[in-house]
């Protein structure tokens, strides 16, 4: 009854295909199975994207010494970071400024306890092009906030801000000569945004009840290679990027001295912003989930190494300014306080050791 | 015949898959877009532009970039992919023909990836930017010009299956009559493959607006950006808008509604070429009915 | 008019005017001229992307062609690779043979073999048709939806479900329609006088379509299977979405099973990503990066190409 019995055994060829790749596959699992023993396990880091290459120096030179660890890294945004941080999806967040309100309070709602660490500071960088010579080299928060502010939406001339900075008074740029305005910056998704918006324009925005926001029509973007372009493609364009993006731009760009309450016009450089004198600066953060350190021992031994020396080095290989003795200090003595039994765990024996043994802090709340 | 019966059942089983993976597309999209629709303060989807972390959804704003995009882009892929199909199918002889097609089906194949990274760094400086020289380096005109190159092989593959389809005899009664090759091809065979034409036509449409990783890439979007109609700036498609919502990463979250957002688009994404797809499908149906 | 034709004496459509006792035909011509044009801007535009990309990459390619392949993902251009990315796009290969492959093939079979003329079969096809038309980053967005949250448990309990198990199964499911309608374009393409012949002889439809009609259709299955696999090695959308990595990996498990619930990257994510990035030198390294996609991607593409052409001339 039956015909084609000879070729029932017979496979078509894409069931051979499927045979053979998968073979393949098998094959290349089975030759890399467990090599050296040492410190495995997972590292999830997110958070600010500003942040996100230093993360990457540390891991890079961890991995060297830990080859089993496995960390991964990525850079969304200080917010999106946290979202999924205090959702404990995250082992570190990354962060560009100081954790908020509402966040502390996602965090502590789903019982995410962690340790924040300084571990480099970034200063913003206020910029125009080189060839602009119709507007001062000097600016205020005032004059900032006239030209980018929540009021400024549709100004497209620099003179337009001239009667808002009167207004506010306290200017040092204004009145401006009149040259078209053409804005580019960091979108809001990005921690440079919040920053700025934060470190210059929130105060007054406050005392004027305006929303503490940038004016909503200038050209966003989360690349700063665009932004350069953009601050370079108009001669009396006006933006502003994190600073080691503009410092490894300098030809390209001109960063505006900024006046802080002193009065004194501070050009951005790597000694300002270190003391501080810069007035717009901002320290780096990285949070760490105290609850996935304790359990986890390659977590402790990154974020160890991350805040040792050749760790906290790694800020200012990357372009922005390393932590001065003083602060280093600092952050070493905050992670060896959060520790269990301060002591430092086996795999780096040799860093120095906390004297106390404190009980772990609720740093919830800080 | 137990063994017959159980094949049968297991080819009805991978076959129906398709309709659960449907099924489950439009649970996922309405789920979260319902709950977009009924949260969302409704005059934030006519305002000054599309920031979803500040919870401004103007959907005008990725209207006007996703039409653009499209525009420019079917200025492009059209005549390229009609002029193409058009002397494939009836000027190419058979030896040219047979070298010319597998290298617009390389082109087909080409990552789209691949296609922004060409439109960032050749298309928009040496095109659009000569063609206007306040063009930004990222803007929706060299995005759109580099989607039309992914379409164009797309225009021209079904385009020129409509006018192969086309009866030899037609062709032959019109020679006969002592008409010209160009009267021959504009006369005749143009207007009795159109609807395979207007298919493609539709389909290249489709696939424009779908496009993302192009636009993303050469349109520069990112965060947000404020309504506008002019092709030379950076601007937002739908598509380009959920790439950046999804942040590169795992980041597909964010204040507010931001998420839910992402699946409103992806809806009214999904509901708009479904509806292109459905009519080109008629008119593919009526050049099957008619030969 | 008169001095274009003095200039053209030995163009065809001269001699064909001629021989026709007509004038010159310019309408035609000027036609002809047009289409050509679309044809040679159409060509020359991918020629000029082909130069683009590799002379864009040709520093890093002619240097250090052995580290790029062999280094990892990194913020110093001149030592970061791509070993991850190509791990990451060779799983999703094999998740789209394994899964896209059988379930698309079966699927074709029912629809072209066994599939009744019934409304749910008419159902099914336009279902397929309008699946194979969706956007990716919507299959990303379902992607998310069930493999990297619903069945997180099974795709990656430790790394959130942002695996090469959720991206391999997102692309699956995204290239099944078109797997789908290929395979039933070559089945279609089978006489029927094969099948009659088998039935001829008693056998029943699962033996006719196994011996008979499988192998006449295979070559024609394999070419459209090949070049949707060669789509899904392109795809970076759906991959944005499931949340491949795009900043660092740790070499981690290498290519072991265990592997495929840890965070991936894939190659268009790889490009993507350093096509972005502002420090100096990853221009270069994207272009490269490129190079090596087109080298897989365009590969496959021409052997499937190369495939059908003799196996439509063989017939």
């Amino acid at each position: 009854m039956r015909i084609a019995n000879s070729g029932s055994r017979r496979r078509t060829t894409a069931g051979r295909l499927v045979t053979a790749l998968f073979a393949a596959a098998l094959a290349a699992a089975c030759g890399n199975g467990d090599g050296g023993r040492g410190l495995g396990g997972r590292i999830v880091i997110s958070g600010s994207s500003t942040v996100e290459p230093i993360s990457i120096g540390v891991a890079e030179q961890f991995d060297d010494l830990h080859p089993d660890t496995r960390i991964s890294v990525d850079g969304p945004g200080t917010g999106d970071g946290f979202e999924l941080f205090c959702n404990g999806e995250t082992d570190i967040s990354g962060a560009s400024r100081a954790i908020t309100g509402q966040e502390i309070g996602d965090c502590r709602e789903s019982g995410v306890e962690y340790l924040e660490l300084k571990v480099a500071n970034d200063g913003i960088a206020v910029l125009t092009s080189p060839d602009n010579d119709q507007i001062g080299d000097c600016l205020t928060f005032t004059d900032i906030y006239a030209l980018a502010g929540p009021e400024s939406q549709d100004f497209d001339n620099w003179a337009e801000a001239n009667d808002l900075a009167a207004e506010l008074g306290g200017t040092r740029g204004a009145p401006f000569a009149r040259a078209p305005l053409t804005i580019i910056g960091p979108g809001e998704e990005s921690g440079t945004y919040d920053s700025f918006v934060e470190l210059v324009l929130e105060d007054l925005a406050e005392s004027r009840g305006e929303p503490a926001q940038t004016r909503p029509d200038y050209q966003a973007s989360a690349d700063d290679n665009v932004i350069i372009q953009g601050v370079e493609g108009s001669d009396t364009s006006f933006g502003w990027v994190g600073y080691a993006f503009y410092d490894s731009n300098r030809g390209r760009l001109k960063g505006f001295e900024i006046a802080g309450e002193d009065g004194r016009c501070v050009e951005p450089s790597a000694e300002a912003i270190a003391e501080g004198s810069y007035p717009i600066s901002r320290p780096l953060y990285i949070y760490v989930n105290k609850a996935k350190m304790a359990a986890n021992p390659a977590l402790e031994a990154y974020v160890e190494f991350y805040v040792s020396d050749p760790g906290l080095a790694t800020a200012a290989e990357v372009g922005y300014v390393a932590l001065n003795e003083e602060e280093a200090a600092a952050t070493a003595e905050a992670f060896q306080q959060s520790r269990p039994d301060g002591s430092p765990s086996p795999s780096l024996s040799g860093s120095p050791t906390a004297a106390g043994s404190p009980a772990p802090q609720p740093v919830g709340g800080a | 015949m137990r063994k017959e019966a159980l094949i049968r059942w297991l080819f009805l089983g991978t076959a129906a898959l398709s309709i659960v993976i449907s099924a489950l597309i439009v649970l996922t999209l309405a789920r979260e877009t319902f709950t977009f629709v009924t949260q969302v303060d409704l005059s934030s989807l006519w305002s000054e532009g599309w920031f979803p972390r500040r919870d401004l959804y103007d959907i005008r704003t990725l209207f006007a970039g996703s039409v653009l995009v499209t525009l420019v882009a079917m200025v492009v892929a059209a005549p390229l992919g009609m002029g193409a199909a058009v002397y494939l199918a009836e000027y190419a002889r058979p030896r040219v023909r047979r070298a010319l097609k597998p290298i617009l089906e390389i082109l087909a194949g080409i990552p789209s990836v691949v296609l922004g990274f060409f439109a960032l760094t050749w298309i928009s400086p040496e095109i659009v930017q000569r063609m206007n020289d306040e063009a930004a380096l990222f803007n929706l005109m060299a995005a759109g010009i580099g989607v039309g190159l992914l379409v164009t092989p797309l225009v021209a593959s079904i385009a020129e299956d409509a006018m192969k389809s086309v009866p030899t005899a037609l062709r032959e009664a019109s020679y006969g009559m002592g008409a010209r090759k160009v009267t021959t091809a504009v006369r005749v065979v143009i207007p009795a493959s159109i609807s395979g034409l207007v298919a493609a036509f539709i389909l290249g449409i489709s696939r424009a607006i779908g496009e993302t990783m192009v636009v993303a890439i050469a349109a520069g979007a990112s965060g947000g950006s404020l309504f506008s109609m002019n092709v030379f700036e950076r601007g937002q498609t739908m598509t380009a808008a959920m790439a950046s919502m999804a942040g590169g990463t795992d980041a597909v979250k964010g204040a507010g509604l931001t998420f839910q957002s992402l699946f409103f688009v992806g809806m009214m994404l999904f509901l708009l070429t479904l509806l292109l797809n459905m009519v080109a499908g008629r008119f593919v149906r009526r050049v099957r009915q008619k030969y | 008019m008169n001095a274009a034709s003095r200039t053209l004496t030995s163009s065809p459509e001269i001699v064909r005017a001629r021989l026709q006792g007509r004038r010159f035909d310019a309408a035609g011509f000027f036609f002809r001229l047009l289409l050509l044009a679309a044809m040679f801007v159409t060509l020359g535009l991918l020629a000029l992307l082909l130069f683009d990309v590799v002379s864009g990459g040709w520093g890093v390619i002619s240097t250090r062609l052995g580290d790029f392949l062999t280094g990892k993902l990194g913020i110093t251009a001149a030592r970061a690779g791509i070993s991850q990315g190509l791990r990451g796009t060779f799983f999703i290969g094999v998740f789209v043979v394994a899964i896209a492959f059988p379930l698309g093939v079966g699927a074709a079979i029912y629809l072209e073999e066994y599939a009744p003329h019934s409304r749910l079969t008419r159902f099914i096809d336009v279902n397929i048709r309008n699946l194979a038309g969706v956007p990716s980053v919507v299959y990303g967005l379902l992607g998310f939806a069930i493999f990297v949250k619903a069945l997180r448990f099974v795709t990656g309990p430790e790394s959130n479900g942002a695996t090469v198990i959720s991206a391999g199964l997102t692309l699956a499911v995204l290239v099944l329609p078109i797997v789908i309608i290929t395979s039933a374009e070559a089945l279609r393409a089978v006489p029927d006088s094969l099948r009659e012949a088998g039935f001829g002889v008693g056998a029943t439809r699962w033996e006719v379509v196994r011996s008979h009609v499988l192998p006449y259709a295979g070559p024609g299955i394999l070419t459209g299977t090949v070049l949707s696999l060669a789509r899904a090695l392109g795809e970076a959308a759906p991959l944005i979405l499931v949340g491949a990595t795009t900043g660092y990996l740790s070499e981690g498990a290498g290519y072991s099973l265990a592997s495929l619930q840890e965070r991936f990257t894939a190659m268009p994510i790889i490009i993507y990503t350093w096509a972005g990035r502002p420090q100096p030198g990853f221009q270069e390294a994207t272009a490269a990066a490129i190079v090596v996609l087109l080298v897989v991607v365009l590969l496959a593409n021409t052997v499937a190409i190369l495939l059908r052409n003799r196996y439509e001339k063989r017939r």
